[in-house]
């Protein structure tokens, strides 16, 4: 094309994609599975490296190439940062392959088409979940911080993830968080101009703006969601599991508040304001609800769940918030804890049906029963809180005594210095900030806690089974199928956290799941 | 399709159209522009001219009747994607061809080019976008033929279908200076003619007569 202009435009290209195939890579075990195809942990055989093999589900022909692939390759290809997930390459296969159908036609992609990624041994959720899993502050701390690290070095390159949630945060051994499946990711022009879809993020995670329909927004909805995992990690729970949308809206304005035009300037002009505003004036109750937490937190948190998504804090300013800068100060990743890897497939499925074992057994118990919650993080200041609860039988952290039957909370022997606090204590700590005797001072960003950049490959240390509950498949690759479930089948898995309910018109509706 | 099932016969002259757009004028100068190429081009191939194997997935084995104008605008008209698809469209095009310098976009790839493109383009930019299946329908190839088209683009672009704010603006601008070069008053004229066969509902640009594309010159 004789065009002199735009041929400079064109950036020189890395060797391409495509151009090897899976042979090079050994398979080793599935770690995920679901209506979207499977996720593999692979040994690359030439260097022996470990990595997630992810297939590209192509089997449906009216969609053709699944959109959320693209929109994930392409974003993946312009992102490099220690806290976004790498994709390393894309390898095909010639197949044949038994579950590919049609007849050979020489095409050399049809046995499937495979992203490759860095492995990481655990997602957020997954590690959360584990029975007598209990989180340090400062190890909140660490993980909240590389999640807006993360989060400010997509906006700043004007990337949307859409969908923030635990299982999108994968974690591997050396501590190092990283902002997975960007499936539902895309760019964002700085004007909020744009008319983008408001039916993405997993339910429980969907800021207000969404929920009542806007389709002009940017970086702030993925701070509301960031503020539900921040709260969740503290509370050890979800803090706002809707089943539906409008129960959704309803769970956030009973924490806080109900938006009018004093606090929220133009929320009447959003699309379904009128029919989803709530009948009744509510009082914002955040702080109240959460006072037990640590002072800067609850600043912080209530700055990120703010309803105007104008004024809601940016990843940025987040970063500069008190909490991350007071005692105990966000630990080095490398210092955390190794866990026994969260992706064994097997192990998996030993843990749903022991899960669900478990829930039948809470079902039959009674009604005002708390459903299985996580434990708020250890408290590592001397106040133990007012209410301790009981911790019969405690299974030590990573055993497989979780009882069938058994209390439906997961109470573990702490391991940090004093006793579990307990969920919304009636007199608990309030206002107390944490001290950590064995916590410095810090500095600026780069002094000390924080790692640079280079990591080893972690390698899953061992095939002892975890204990986490968290059935289903590995997910944070973006495979989990049953987060995507169409229009309507809210919470109709045991394993999707909160749906996300992105079908809607005819020509999408199948490109959201795979 | 919106227009009446199997009524094959062409409207003409001065009856008005049903849901008519206006057709955006991005789309009269790219199709333009692409006319001129592909007819440079065409003369370059029957010079004798070798080209390489890299867009041979695109080749059919004669040209398709319909005019470059035609399909642009039957495209647009039916996909009711955005008229900036056609201009990222074209800078994937633009980008196959500086990145395969053998490779020409001649009559035989043109229009398979051009609807693969314009299809990824719509899957990146709107929210909302018609599936491959309609897409080839109304581009006139098989579902089948299209998506593995579609990975061939995406493979042959190194998944490289970025285009920035910056980039599009640059290409607007080469558009307008490249209908100003232009007789102006020929293209218009004659667009104004090839309106008129734009209701055929059925189109075919697959060969019909075998399944193998032609053999490329290495």
């Amino acid at each position: 094309m004789a065009i002199a202009a735009p041929e400079q435009l064109n950036i020189s290209e890395v060797p391409a994609w495509g151009s090897r195939g899976v042979d090079c890579f050994e398979k080793l075990e599935q770690i995920g599975e679901g209506t979207y195809g499977q996720v593999y942990m692979a040994r690359e055989i030439k260097t022996g490296e470990i990595v997630a093999l992810k297939k590209i589900r192509m089997d449906n022909e009216r969609e053709g190439f699944p959109i959320t692939a693209i929109r994930e390759i392409k974003i993946l290809k312009k992102l490099h940062h220690e806290n976004v997930i790498k994709l390393k390459e894309i390898v095909t296969s010639p197949g044949p392959e038994k579950d590919e159908q049609g007849p050979p036609d020489g095409n050399k992609y049809r046995g499937g088409i495979y992203m490759v990624f860095e492995y990481m041994d655990h997602d957020l959720t997954g590690l959360a979940d584990r029975p007598a899993m209990r989180f340090s502050v400062s190890q909140i701390k660490c993980y909240m911080r590389q999640l807006l690290t993360g989060l400010h070095y997509c906006h700043v390159n004007q990337v949307l993830h859409r969908d923030i949630k635990g299982s999108n945060l994968l974690i591997d051994n050396e501590g190092n968080l990283k902002l997975a499946d960007f499936g539902l990711a895309r760019s964002f022009s700085s004007d909020h101009n744009a008319n983008l879809t408001n039916r993405v993020i997993t339910l429980w995670y969907r800021p207000p703006e969404l929920l009542l329909g806007t389709t002009k927004y940017g970086p702030a909805v993925d701070m509301w969601s960031v503020g539900c995992i921040f709260a969740e990690l503290l509370h050890g729970k979800p803090i706002f599991p809707g089943k539906d949308e409008p129960e959704q809206l309803n769970k956030i304005f009973e924490l806080c508040g109900a938006p009018n035009e004093d606090i929220w300037p133009g929320v009447s002009k959003i699309p379904w304001y009128n029919n989803l505003k709530p009948s009744r004036p509510m009082k914002r109750r955040l702080r109240e609800v959460f006072r037990h937490f640590d002072r800067h937190a609850l600043d912080l948190l209530d700055k990120m769940l703010t309803l105007d998504p104008s004024q809601r804090i940016s990843a940025k300013d987040a970063l500069d918030a008190e909490y991350f800068w007071t005692d105990p100060l966000p630990c080095d990743p490398k210092s955390l804890p190794k866990y026994e890897s969260s992706h064994e497939f097997q192990t998996k499925k030993k843990r749903q049906q022991q899960r669900q074992h478990e829930e039948n057994a809470k079902r039959q118990k009674l009604q005002h029963q708390q459903q299985h919650s996580r434990l708020p993080p250890i408290q590592q200041s001397g106040h133990a809180h007012a209410q301790m609860r009981p911790a019969p039988n405690a299974p030590m952290h990573g055993s497989q005594t979780q009882v069938v039957g058994g209390p439906s909370h997961h109470y573990g022997k702490p391991r940090g210095p004093s006793q579990g606090a307990g969920r919304y204590p009636p007199g608990g700590n309030p206002s107390g900030g944490y001290s950590h005797p064995n916590r410095g001072q810090g500095g600026g960003y780069g002094s000390g806690p924080y790692p640079p950049q280079g990591r080893g490959p972690p390698y899953a240390s061992s095939g002892i089974p975890g204990a986490g509950p968290r059935g289903g498949g590995g997910s944070g690759y973006g495979s989990g199928g049953p987060n995507y479930p169409h229009g309507g089948q809210y919470g109709a898995s045991g394993t999707g956290r909160g749906s996300n309910m992105v079908s809607g018109n005819r020509n999408q509706q199948y490109n959201w799941q795979q | 399709m919106s227009s009446g099932g199997d009524n094959h016969h062409l409207h003409h002259g001065a009856e008005p159209k049903r849901d008519e757009p206006t057709t955006p004028r991005v789309l009269t100068i790219l199709s333009c522009v692409l006319e001129k190429l592909v007819a440079r081009n065409d003369q370059l191939v029957l010079g004798s001219a070798q080209l390489g194997k890299s867009l041979s997935a695109f080749h059919g084995v004669r040209a398709p009747n319909i005019t470059i104008p035609n399909y642009m605008e039957r495209i647009y008209k039916y996909t009711n994607c955005s008229p900036s698809c056609f201009v990222v469209g074209y800078v994937y095009i633009d980008r196959l061809v500086h990145k395969y310098p053998d490779s020409l976009v001649v009559s035989l790839n043109v229009h398979r080019l051009l609807v693969t493109s314009v299809m990824v383009a719509s899957k990146i930019l709107d929210d909302v976008h018609y599936n491959n299946a309609f897409y080839a329908r109304v581009g006139g190839v098989s579902n089948t033929e299209l998506n593995k088209l579609e990975i061939e683009l995406l493979f042959l672009l190194d998944f490289g279908v970025t285009v920035s704010s910056r980039v599009f603006e640059i290409y607007c601008q080469h558009l307008e200076k490249e209908m100003l070069c232009n007789d102006a008053t020929r293209v218009i004229e004659r667009l104004a003619i090839s309106n008129s066969v734009d209701d055929v509902t059925e189109i075919s640009v697959e060969d019909t007569q075998t399944s193998s594309p032609p053999q490329i010159v290495d």
